[in-house]
C-alpha cells in the first residue's frame, strides 16, 4: 500500500526535496568550514610541542572539571525546570503568562555580566550579605541560574504537545496520578529532556566567560587562554579539536538514547486540550517557587548592576540607539535563518533513516562546540579566499551567527518535529494535497510552537554573542553586547548599564512575543 | 522516503563542495607576504590627479583595527574626523583578537592601522611582518620607548603598581622589589591572600621583564614561590580589584589606571611602587602601527601623528589617567612627572621583552 502511494507521488517528491535540501546542504557545508579550518591550523604545529600541550596532566584535570560541571548542571537545571514547566503548563497558576516570561528571562543575562555583577555585589562591603561564589559550586550555581531556561523552554514546548488522552487512559486503567505521569508522560518528554539537557551540557562545555570569573578552570577556558593570552592559533586549534571530539562523544550518547524513538499519535482524532490541575491551597507556595528563580537570576543582578553604575562616575554612553538597531537586525535575521535551517534538518533527521541526515543534525551541535573565536577566524580565512566580496558584510555576520546558534534552535524544533506524525502528512498527500500545502496546512501548525521557541532561543543567544560579532561584523557596526563588553572591560559600569538593560529588555520583549503567538495558536 | 534519497544527494554535493573549497583555500598561503606596498601612497591619495608631481592630499577613508577600548577610541576618532575630514572606519576587539584577525586576513586585510593596548601585541605584529616601517619624522614625536624595529609608534604609557588594602597593610612595610614579594607574603602570613592575573597581557609582560632583568632561573623560582603561596587567579584586573574590596585578597600587582578608577569610585584600595628600575614597575606602552596592507598611507600617517598631538595626549591623561609621551601636556596631579615615571621601570627595549619565554614558563607552571 505505502510503496504504491509513494510511487504515485515520485515526480513531486523530487521537487519537494529542494526546499529541504538547500538549507540542509548550506548548514552542512557551513558547519564543516570551521572544522576544516581547525584541522588546517592543527597540522601546522610542530609535533613535540603538540605532545607537550595535548598530553600534559593538566588537560586531564581540565577535562575532569569540564565533565563534572556539565553533568552536575544537567541535573540541577532539570530539577528546577521540570517542576516549573509542570506548574506553568498543567496547573491553574495565576499570571501564568507573566511567569512564562519571567522564567525565561535569565537567558537574557549574558553569563559574563551576570557573574561579574554578582561577584561585585557579594562578600564584605557588597550590596548583598552573601558569600562570594567561587570554584565548582560557584560556577554550578551561577550557570544553573543562567541556563535552566533552556531546559524549561524545551520541556514546556513538549508538555504543551503531549496528548492528555494517553495519561487519562492510564488513570482510567487504575494508575495513580504519579504513576501515570512517570509511566506515560515522562517517556514522552524524553526527546525534550535530551534536547534541553544536551544544550545545557554544551553550554557548560563551551562557556569560558563565567567559569573564568568564578575561578573554575575548564577546557574552554584553557582554549580561550591560548587564543587570547598566548597569541597561539596552532595549539589552540588542537585543544579546540579535542573539545569537538568530546562534544561528538556526547552527541553519540544522545543519539543512542534517541534512536527509534517515535512518539507521535497514531490513533484517530485530534488531541484535546488538557484541563489544568487545580492548585488550591498550594497556590501561594507554587507562586513563590515560580518567582524565586527569576528573582535570583534577573532582579538581584540588575539591582546590583544599577548599584554599581551609581557608584562609578557616569561618562558619556554613546550609540545606544544605533547599537539597539544593529542588535535587532543581526540577531533577528540570524534567528530567522537558524529556524529556517533547523526545520528541514530536523525533518530529514526524524523521518529518514539515513546516517547522513542524522549527521547534519549532530553537526549543528558541533558548531556550537567550536570555540567562537576559532569559528569567527575560520570564516575570516574562508570568506577572503572563497568570496572576498562578502567579507565584512552583514550577510556574512548573520550567516555565521545563525550557524553558531543553530543548536539553540535545534532542541525545541527537534522535539516538535518528533511529535508531528508522518501519518498525518501521508494522509494529506494521498488526499491530493501538494507537498507545500501539506507542510503549511498539516505540519506547520504542529511544529509552530517548537519553531517559535527555537527562534526565541536563537535570538537571545545571538543578541548576547561577542567574539563572532566583534570579528565578523562590518566596520563601524556596534551591537549592544559589544558596547556593553567594552565598557565593563574598562570598569565603566555606569556607561555599561543602559546597554545591559537594553539587552534584557529586548530579550524580554521577544519572549513576550513568542508566548503571545503561542496563545493565538492554541486557543 | 524518496525525498530523503534526493536529500542525501544534495547534501553530499554541498558537503563535497564546501570541503573542496576549504582544501583549495589551504593551498593558498594564508600568511602575509612581506612584499612592499602594492600601491604608492601618492597614487591612492590623489585619485585621478593628472599633475606629474602630485602633492599627497590627505583624505578618503581610513580603516583602524583597535585593540583599545571602544569608549576610549571613539571620542578621539570623532575629533580626528572633524579636524582632518578623513573618514575613519573602526573594528574593535582585544589585542589578541585583532592580531589573530590580521593574521587570518593576511595580505587581503582591509586594515590600514593597528592601534594596540600593549607593546607585546605590537612587537608580535612587527615580528610577523605585518607592520610597515615608520619614518623618522613620526618616530621623533614620542619622548621615549621608540622600538628598535621602528615599525610602530609609542602613544601612551601605563605603569605596573602594587595594589594593597590600606586597612590591612602599611605602605612602609611593603617589599622594595617584586622578587621579594613571596618572602614578604610568607613572613606576614599572606598565604592565599595575594591576587594575580597570570593570563593577562600586562602580567605576562612583567614576567618577561623579570626574565630580562634577573634571568630565566630567577623568574622560574619567583613563579614557583608565588605558586606556593596559593595566589588567587583572576581573568581581569577589575575582577581582581573587586575581590580586594570584598576582602578576598590583600595584595595584587596590577596597572595603575585601574586603581585610579576604583579610587574615584570610592573603593578603599591603595597603590605603591617598588624601587626605581624594578621590573615590578614595568612601563606598559600602548602604540599604533601602519599595516603593510594599508591602502591609504597618508591618512594612516596623519592618524598616528594626531595620536601624539597635544590635543590627543591631553585626552589620554584627562579621561583615562594614562601617562602622555610628549612634554607639552598638563600633568595629572595623581600621576608622577613624566620624566620620573619613565625612569620608574627597568630600562629595557620593550620589543626585546622575552615574551615567548615568559609564556613558556607559565605553561610549565601550569598557569596558562
Amino acid at each position: 500500500m505505502r510503496s504504491m502511494a509513494l510511487a504515485h507521488i515520485r515526480p513531486r517528491a523530487a521537487v519537494a526535496a529542494l526546499p529541504l535540501a538547500i538549507p540542509v546542504a548550506l548548514a552542512a557545508g557551513g558547519l564543516l568550514v570551521p572544522l576544516a579550518y581547525l584541522a588546517l591550523r592543527a597540522f601546522e604545529a610542530d609535533l613535540a610541542t603538540v605532545e607537550e600541550l595535548v598530553l600534559r596532566r593538566r588537560n586531564a584535570e581540565l577535562l575532569r572539571n569540564t565533565l563534572l560541571l556539565a553533568a552536575a548542571l544537567v541535573v540541577t537545571t532539570t530539577a528546577i525546570a521540570l517542576p516549573l514547566a509542570m506548574l506553568t503548563v498543567r496547573t491553574d497558576l495565576p499570571a501564568r503568562r507573566l511567569f512564562d516570561v519571567l522564567l525565561t528571562l535569565p537567558l537574557a543575562i549574558p553569563g559574563y555580566v551576570g557573574a561579574f555583577v554578582i561577584l561585585a555585589a557579594t562578600g564584605p562591603g557588597g550590596l548583598y550579605p552573601l558569600p562570594r561564589p567561587s570554584g565548582f559550586w560557584g560556577a554550578l550555581i551561577v550557570l544553573t541560574l543562567i541556563t535552566y531556561p533552556y531546559q524549561y523552554l524545551s520541556l514546556r514546548a513538549a508538555l504543551l504537545g503531549v496528548d492528555p488522552a494517553l495519561e487519562e487512559s492510564a488513570r482510567s486503567l487504575g494508575r495513580g496520578r504519579l504513576a501515570a505521569f512517570l509511566s506515560v508522560t515522562l517517556p514522552q518528554l524524553r526527546p525534550a529532556l535530551l534536547g534541553g539537557g544536551l544544550l545545557v551540557a554544551l553550554h557548560a562545555i563551551a562557556d569560558f566567560g563565567t567559569v573564568s570569573l568564578l575561578r573554575y578552570e575548564t577546557y574552554s577556558f584553557a582554549i580561550y587562554l591560548q587564543y587570547s593570552a598566548a597569541f597561539d592559533r596552532t595549539y589552540a586549534a588542537w585543544l579546540a579539536l579535542l573539545l569537538v571530539a568530546l562534544t561528538a562523544l556526547l552527541l553519540a550518547g544522545d543519539w543512542l538514547l534517541l534512536r527509534r524513538l517515535r512518539l507521535a499519535r497514531t490513533g484517530t482524532g485530534a488531541p484535546r486540550r488538557r484541563r489544568p490541575t487545580r492548585l488550591g491551597r498550594w497556590e501561594p507556595v507554587a507562586v513563590a517557587a515560580a518567582a524565586l528563580p527569576p528573582l535570583v537570576a534577573v532582579v538581584l543582578p540588575l539591582v546590583a548592576l544599577l548599584d554599581l553604575a551609581s557608584r562609578f562616575p557616569a561618562g558619556h554612553a554613546a550609540g545606544l540607539r544605533e547599537a539597539f538597531g544593529n542588535s535587532v537586525t543581526a540577531a533577528g535575521a540570524a534567528a530567522a535563518m537558524s529556524v529556517a535551517v533547523a526545520l528541514p534538518i530536523a525533518f530529514t533527521a526524524a523521518r529518514a533513516r539515513l546516517p547522513g541526515a542524522q549527521a547534519v543534525e549532530r553537526l549543528a551541535y558541533v558548531g556550537y562546540a567550536v570555540p567562537p573565536l576559532a569559528f569567527a577566524l575560520a570564516w575570516v580565512f574562508f570568506t577572503l579566499r572563497a568570496a572576498p566580496a562578502l567579507y565584512g558584510s552583514l550577510p556574512l555576520l548573520v550567516f555565521a551567527l545563525s550557524l553558531h546558534v543553530l543548536s539553540e534552535a535545534m532542541g525545541p524544533v527537534r522535539a516538535a518535529v518528533r511529535q508531528a506524525s508522518p501519518r498525518l502528512e501521508e494522509s494529506a498527500r494521498t488526499l491530493g494535497a501538494g507537498p507545500v500545502k501539506t507542510f503549511v496546512r498539516v505540519t506547520l501548525p504542529i511544529v509552530w510552537r517548537g519553531a517559535a521557541a527555537g527562534g526565541a532561543l536563537a535570538f537571545i543567544g545571538a543578541v548576547k554573542e561577542l567574539p563572532i560579532t566583534l570579528i565578523l561584523a562590518p566596520l563601524d557596526f556596534s551591537t549592544l553586547a559589544t558596547r556593553m563588553f567594552s565598557y565593563t572591560q574598562d570598569a565603566m559600569f555606569a556607561e555599561a548599564a543602559p546597554f545591559a538593560l537594553a539587552i534584557v529588555g529586548l530579550s524580554a520583549c521577544f519572549v513576550g512575543v513568542l508566548l503571545w503567538t503561542e496563545r493565538t495558536f492554541s486557543s | 522516503m524518496i525525498v530523503t534519497r534526493q536529500l542525501r544527494r544534495f547534501g553530499l554535493v554541498a558537503v563535497g563542495l564546501a570541503l573542496f573549497a576549504a582544501v583549495a583555500a589551504c593551498g593558498d598561503d594564508g600568511e602575509p607576504t612581506p612584499t612592499p606596498q602594492p600601491t604608492s601612497p601618492a597614487a591612492t591619495a590623489t585619485q585621478g590627479a593628472a599633475t606629474p608631481e602630485p602633492t599627497p592630499t590627505v583624505g578618503g577613508t581610513l580603516v583602524v583595527y583597535a585593540g583599545r577600548g571602544q569608549n576610549l577610541v571613539e571620542p578621539l576618532v570623532q575629533q580626528f574626523e572633524k579636524d582632518t575630514g578623513i573618514d575613519v572606519e573602526l573594528k574593535f576587539g582585544s589585542d589578541a583578537q585583532m592580531l589573530a584577525t590580521l593574521q587570518e586576513e593576511g595580505d587581503r586585510s582591509p586594515a590600514d592601522v593597528f592601534w594596540a593596548n600593549t607593546a607585546g601585541a605590537l612587537g608580535r605584529a612587527s615580528s610577523l611582518g605585518l607592520l610597515a616601517p615608520l619614518d623618522d619624522e613620526l618616530l621623533s614625536l614620542p619622548a621615549a620607548f621608540v622600538p628598535d624595529s621602528r615599525s610602530w609608534l609609542p602613544v601612551t604609557m601605563r605603569l605596573r603598581v602594587l595594589a594593597y588594602h590600606p586597612d590591612r597593610l602599611k605602605p612602609e612595610q611593603l617589599p622594595k622589589s617584586i622578587l621579594d614579594l613571596p618572602r614578604f607574603a610568607r613572613e606576614n602570613g599572606l598565604q592565599g591572600r595575594i591576587g594575580w592575573t597570570p593570563t593577562y597581557s600586562s602580567f605576562q609582560d612583567m614576567l618577561a621583564g623579570i626574565i630580562a632583568v634577573h634571568g630565566e632561573e630567577a623568574a622560574r623560582q619567583w613563579l614557583e614561590e608565588m605558586k606556593a603561596l596559593q595566589p588567587k587567579a583572576y581573568p581581569s584586573n577589575p575582577a581582581m580589584l573587586e575581590a580586594m574590596r570584598a576582602g578576598e585578597i590583600d595584595l595584587a600587582s596590577t596597572n595603575h589606571y585601574y586603581v585610579v578608577r576604583f579610587q574615584r569610585a570610592g573603593y578603599s584600595i591603595a597603590m605603591t611602587q617598588f624601587e626605581q628600575g624594578d621590573p615590578g614597575n614595568l612601563a606598559l606602552v600602548t602604540g599604533a602601527g601602519i599595516l603593510k596592507t594599508a591602502k591609504n598611507v597618508p591618512a594612516a600617517r596623519a592618524f598616528l601623528q594626531y595620536l601624539l598631538s597635544e590635543k590627543a595626549q591631553q585626552y589620554f591623561v584627562g579621561n583615562i589617567g594614562e601617562y602622555p609621551l610628549i612634554e607639552e601636556v598638563v600633568p595629572d596631579p595623581r600621576l608622577l612627572p613624566l620624566e620620573q615615571a619613565v625612569r620608574q621601570g627597568p630600562s629595557i627595549q620593550l620589543e626585546q621583552l622575552p615574551l615567548e619565554r615568559a609564556l613558556q614558563l607559565l605553561r610549565e607552571a601550569g598557569l596558562n
